[in-house]
């Protein structure tokens, strides 16, 4: 296939956007979890959305009356739901002695439950629109349409832009959450504003990615940007380009390769950005920290050998 | 003006008393500060020292108990009051370079949504070279010494330009390079009138950095002039040692 031929497709065109958009929201706001070490946070609140975006389809179906495929009713009950689950780990771990890796682990599954639990109960009624419902446990990138696409920008720009107007605040309390305090800036307001963009992050790729893997978009990107950057905004761009160029790459591959689903070829070409940095980065990775240190030792050697 | 307001001491603590879980770590703490001194809170490890500042900040909630700086609560003073946490509280592989956490010292001023611009990047670099960490500016904060990187925070300390710091451990992990550079600031702060409050671990030279010391011991020892507060009898009984050891030789 040419790319030209790819191109004139509109199935073919919106899987290659709207993946590439989620990459880059998803891979430019993960920074900030990995850097307040939270990166699995995002594994919470896929697994969450899950419940969230069921109670929101049976909500609309049975309460309004509407159609259950509307996708800000979904995104909102998922964006609402995730955002309990991440103030619900935290505050387990605040106030017990559970840790919040235990308590993320807890949240996440019970949260989960609950929404096996609801998509049990859709999938033996009658509900209209029920349709593409388990796409949200493992995703189809191929039902992306046009209004899903313009979605994904709105609220994933939305997310981008809280993060530039709040980077002073972002930073400052990522780097010393004590410090920002004292300086005057409530821990609970950033925090949530914090939060709530790593939700939106996370959730708008539920239905092309699904919640298994979303955590990926998040995580890997951040990971492997780290390795080449030393600056925090850097870090932001760099991990958003990395994204949405595997998210890019992954979704071509798939669509050219035939029959392959997406959102695990993506992971798998975002992996891959992941190895080439942790193994070739300047500074910090595997191979050139080796190389320095067989370099530095040889001239040593030479230096303390000498007559 | 720095000094233009009641004129009372820099800070005030009424029977503050802080838990953490069932453990009581500060027992009815009543502790002034006066202005324009070096204060040192002395005592053993588990005293109370740390916790002391973190609840006068409001980092730690209190059981009981008020503080006030210059008369007033912390909420409508921050700008006055400064902070410099123990460097071990932060993760060094953050990916920022020196220049930028010193920054950071100006955004209490700035407020929500504004961002600094040049006064406050001329600021940060006068504190960077007020501690002699100027060519140190563009490095990753990573790649610093122990010294250097107590030396990054009292720089984003001082480019507040509060009236009143506040320094835990100061003087921690320091190599005797930093620790001269960071005497000098105190001293220069002392001159300009403002006061400091650090967190000391070393008795041997409380004389020599600090004009008042507390001693503390979940409740307060003493407090008041080095002369009158840091006496043999005051620091037997803050680190609850018997008499007779001659560990107190220094202080005579």
């Amino acid at each position: 296939m040419t790319p030209a031929e790819f191109f004139a497709d509109h199935t073919f065109r919106m899987v290659l956007f709207g993946t590439s958009v989620i990459g880059l929201v998803a891979g430019a706001l993960g920074s900030f979890a990995y850097l307040r070490k939270q990166s699995l946070i995002s594994d919470v609140i896929s697994h969450a959305a899950l419940p969230g975006t069921l109670g929101a389809f049976l909500f609309t179906v049975l309460v309004l009356g509407a159609d259950g495929r509307s996708m800000i009713a979904l995104l909102t009950g998922a964006v609402l739901v995730g955002t309990i689950s991440v103030l619900f780990a935290n505050h387990v771990a605040r106030v017990s002695k559970i840790r919040i890796d235990t308590a993320m682990a807890i949240t996440l599954t019970i949260f989960f439950g609950a929404g096996m639990l609801l998509m049990r109960i859709i999938t033996d009624r009658p509900f209209p629109g029920k349709g593409g419902i388990q796409d949200y446990l493992f995703g189809n990138a191929s039902v992306i349409t046009y209004a899903d696409l313009v979605t994904s920008i709105g609220v994933g720009g939305l997310a981008l832009v809280l993060m530039v107007v709040f980077w002073k605040e972002f930073a400052l309390r990522t780097f010393d959450a004590d410090h920002a305090s004292v300086l005057g800036f409530g821990a609970r307001t950033i925090d949530a504003l914090m939060f709530g963009t790593i939700v939106i992050a996370t959730i708008i790729g539920l239905k092309a990615v699904g919640l298994v893997l979303m955590v990926a978009f998040v995580v890997t990107p951040p990971a492997a940007a780290r390795q080449w950057t030393r600056t925090l905004p850097g870090m932001v761009t760099l991990s958003g380009l990395i994204g949405a160029a595997g998210s890019g790459i992954g979704a071509y591959l798939s669509i050219v390769l035939g029959d392959v689903p997406t959102g695990p070829l993506i992971v798998l070409t975002l992996f891959g950005f992941f190895v080439l940095s942790v193994l070739l980065a300047p500074g910090r990775s595997i191979v050139t920290r080796a190389l320095e240190r067989a370099r530095a030792r040889r001239r040593l050697k030479a230096e303390l050998s000498a007559p | 003006m720095p000094l233009a307001d009641d004129g009372g001491p820099a800070a005030r603590v009424t029977n503050l008393s802080v838990a953490y879980r069932t453990t009581p770590v500060l027992r009815r703490v009543d502790l002034d500060v006066p202005r324009g001194v070096v204060m040192g809170v002395v005592g053993p490890n588990g005293a109370g020292k740390s916790s002391l500042i973190k609840a006068m900040l409001g980092l730690v909630p209190p059981l009981a108990g008020e503080v006030e700086f210059f008369g007033r609560p912390l909420a409508k003073v921050r700008r006055r009051v400064g902070y410099m946490p123990q460097s071990a509280t932060v993760d060094w592989d953050f990916p920022t370079t020196v220049r930028d956490v010193v920054t950071m010292g100006t955004y209490g001023g700035l407020g929500w949504f504004r961002r600094p611009g040049r006064p406050e990047h001329e600021r940060a670099e006068e504190a960077m070279a007020q501690t002699g960490i100027d060519a140190l500016a563009g490095r990753q904060i990573g790649e610093l010494s122990g010294g250097q990187r107590q030396r990054v925070f009292l720089a984003r300390a001082l480019v507040q330009a509060p009236d009143l710091y506040f320094m835990d451990e100061p003087f921690q992990g320091v190599d005797a390079k930093s620790q001269q550079a960071i005497v000098a600031v105190l001293h220069l702060l002392r001159e300009q009138g403002r006061t400091v409050v650090i967190v000391h671990h070393d008795l041997a030279t409380v004389r020599d950095y600090c004009d008042h010391v507390t001693l503390l011991n979940q409740r307060v020892i003493a407090s008041g002039p080095v002369a009158e507060a840091f006496t043999k009898e005051h620091i037997r009984s803050a680190y609850e040692v018997a008499a007779g050891d001659d560990f107190l030789e220094f202080t005579a």
